[in-house]
């Protein structure tokens, strides 16, 4: 009698799970159309003219398009100019978050809670608030049209949601390890540096792929920052050549591919972190 | 003691600040002086060259008494973040619950339902401005086809349905980053607790209205409170779907800055609305954090 009814229970559970994996199938394929679509329209054949379904079905692959804006564009300066504002600014959010969330999880000083509150309070706020100063700022120090204009904003922007994660993880470190390397005549800059840092990878990563995607995909700011053509980054292409390729979807879409191409390349070399990573201290590597 | 050396242990005892140092620069620099900055500019009329004139609040007065396009706006954040979040949580769930209950390729599902968060919402305007064209567009010629006529819509031209097509593309996009919360909310769950309640006879139902729901209390606060910050700095998205239109009908409050300030040149009146962003912003964040206790990342 037991027997039996456990039996029913778990093939009506298997069952349960065969439905549910129906289920996702389905949503995923129809999640995945608008990224579909971008690949496929990327590689539509010139001659195409009017393609059908958005340019889901194309009459054959032609990397023609690829080869129409490396020639006709200068979009291999946009990316370069999109990874000299993006590495620099993951690189210096790693830096000056991890040195701040040290210091705000593991050292006592003046007024110490009031600087987490305000850092903090930076991730309440919506960003375009702040295009009118930080436009003017750039101005006012000849940042406009330069790297910096918009490396020194997406740091400042990104460093407190960096803290958030990384001082909950530096938070959780034995109190011990950290006594007895002090009782060796560690320093505390020895401590975060030595001891901390290279157990903290995890964390690190979360926020390395978080700044990464958020500084590579940036538009508003880059649009009042960047009015060169030559110090454009990425996301703002479209735009300058909307008007010479708005009828003509396929070498759009072969922007639109080189720019989403990164970030996908990036999150996936560190997804497995990601779970972790956004709970902070509640799953730990 | 001299006062050297009381400097000296004075800057020991405090040896946080020096590392605490950048970021402190950075933040005064590029948020604590840009906000009073805001509040200084919305009392001017300014076209960011010429020589500012005080106005005092009057544009405060225009706005809040004379402003269809401020007032369309308002509306559409009321709109963006009732019909972002509660779908997305929905379905975000849903989808985390499934993803953890041992589903074959579950993380192969949970990579691709994430996917269109990391991608640039530029990139994602322009393809589903073309899912969403009239003519060769994938909704119209799919209902052509299949004879869905209700499929043929003027998504992104009737400013009726116009902000819902660009709302229905967030939804699209931001699904999965719930997902994720709740999968990472999921399995921090007490494996225990949901054992004894199956012991118990609870069946799955019973099991996710009483047990499950209640403990991810944190990860629905979380997404509340990342939904509303999220809808209140909407911009590219809206910019490259539809730059606000037809006739303003899906404009955002962070587009309307933009168009204030960079393209009518009204800096001072742009600042304003800064303002008014900027104070809806805190206060429903500090209203969330301090009365109902959400965080910025769901763990300790």
């Amino acid at each position: 009698m037991r027997a039996t009814t456990a039996g029913r229970a778990s093939s009506k559970r298997s069952l349960g799970k065969g439905l549910a994996f129906i289920f996702v199938s389905i949503l995923a394929l129809i999640w995945l159309v608008p990224i579909i679509m971008m690949l496929v329209v990327s590689f539509m054949p010139p001659d195409q003219r009017a393609p059908r379904f958005g340019g889901l079905l194309i009459s054959g692959v032609s990397l023609r398009n690829y080869e129409t804006i490396f020639a006709d564009t200068a979009v291999i300066r946009h990316f370069i100019n999109s990874a000299a504002v993006t590495i620099p600014s993951v690189a210096l959010v790693v830096i000056i978050s991890s040195l701040a969330a040290f210091a705000l999880a593991r050292l006592k000083f003046l007024a110490r809670d009031i600087w987490f509150y305000l850092l903090i309070m930076t991730l309440m706020l919506p960003i375009p608030t702040l295009v009118v100063p930080i436009f003017q700022i750039n101005k006012a120090l000849g940042l406009n049209d330069n790297y910096l204009g918009l490396i020194l904003p997406y740091t400042a922007l990104g460093v407190p949601f960096a803290i958030v994660i990384l001082r909950s993880f530096f938070a959780n470190f034995p109190i011990e390890i950290e006594e007895a390397a002090r009782l060796d005549g560690c320093t505390r800059f020895g401590i975060y540096w030595r001891i901390m840092m290279p157990v903290s990878w995890p964390a690190v990563a979360v926020v390395i792929i978080w700044q990464f995607m958020t500084s590579w995909n940036e538009f508003i700011l880059a649009l009042v920052t960047m009015n060169s053509v030559d110090v454009k980054p990425l996301t703002l292409v479209p735009l300058v050549y909307s008007g010479q390729f708005l009828m003509r979807p396929g070498p759009m879409f072969a922007i639109l591919t080189l720019i989403t191409l990164p970030v996908i390349v990036v999150y996936y070399l560190m997804q497995r972190f990601m779970v972790s990573g956004l709970t902070a201290g509640a799953v730990r590597g | 003691m001299n006062p050297a050396s009381n400097t000296r242990n004075w800057l020991i005892d405090n040896q946080g600040l020096f590392f605490m140092a950048p970021a402190m620069i950075l933040f005064i620099v590029f948020v604590l002086y840009p906000i009073l900055y805001i509040f200084n500019a919305s009392m001017y009329d300014w076209d960011g060259i010429n020589e500012a004139i005080y106005v005092g609040v009057q544009n405060y007065i225009e706005m809040f008494t004379d402003d269809r396009v401020f007032a369309v706006s308002i509306r559409n954040s009321v709109y963006w973040t009732f019909l972002t979040i509660f779908p997305q949580m929905f379905l975000g769930f849903i989808l985390a619950y499934i993803l953890t209950s041992g589903v074959p390729l579950q993380n192969v599902f949970r990579i691709i339902f994430f996917m269109p968060a990391i991608v640039s919402p530029v990139v994602l305007g322009i393809v589903w401005q073309r899912i969403y064209a009239p003519f060769g567009g994938l909704l119209a010629d799919l209902g052509r086809e299949i004879g869905a006529m209700f499929l043929i819509q003027p998504y992104i031209a009737d400013p009726k349905i116009a902000i819902f097509s660009t709302i229905f593309v967030n939804v699209w996009q931001w699904t999965g980053f719930s997902m994720l919360m709740y999968v990472a909310g999921l399995q921090g769950l007490s494996g225990e607790v949901l054992s004894a309640a199956e012991v118990d006879g609870a069946g799955a139902r019973q099991r996710i209205h009483y047990i499950i729901l209640p403990m991810l209390r944190h990860v629905h606060l979380t997404l509340i409170l990342l939904g509303v910050i999220g809808t209140l700095q909407t911009f590219a998205l809206v910019f490259m779907l539809t730059k606000g239109g037809p006739n303003h009908a899906s404009e955002m409050l962070p587009t309307y800055i933009f168009q204030k300030a960079f393209t009518l040149q009204s800096m001072g009146y742009a600042s304003a609305v800064a303002v008014v962003l900027l104070v809806i912003a805190l206060s429903a964040s500090i209203f969330q954090v301090r009365v109902l206790g959400s965080r910025f990342t769901i763990g300790s």
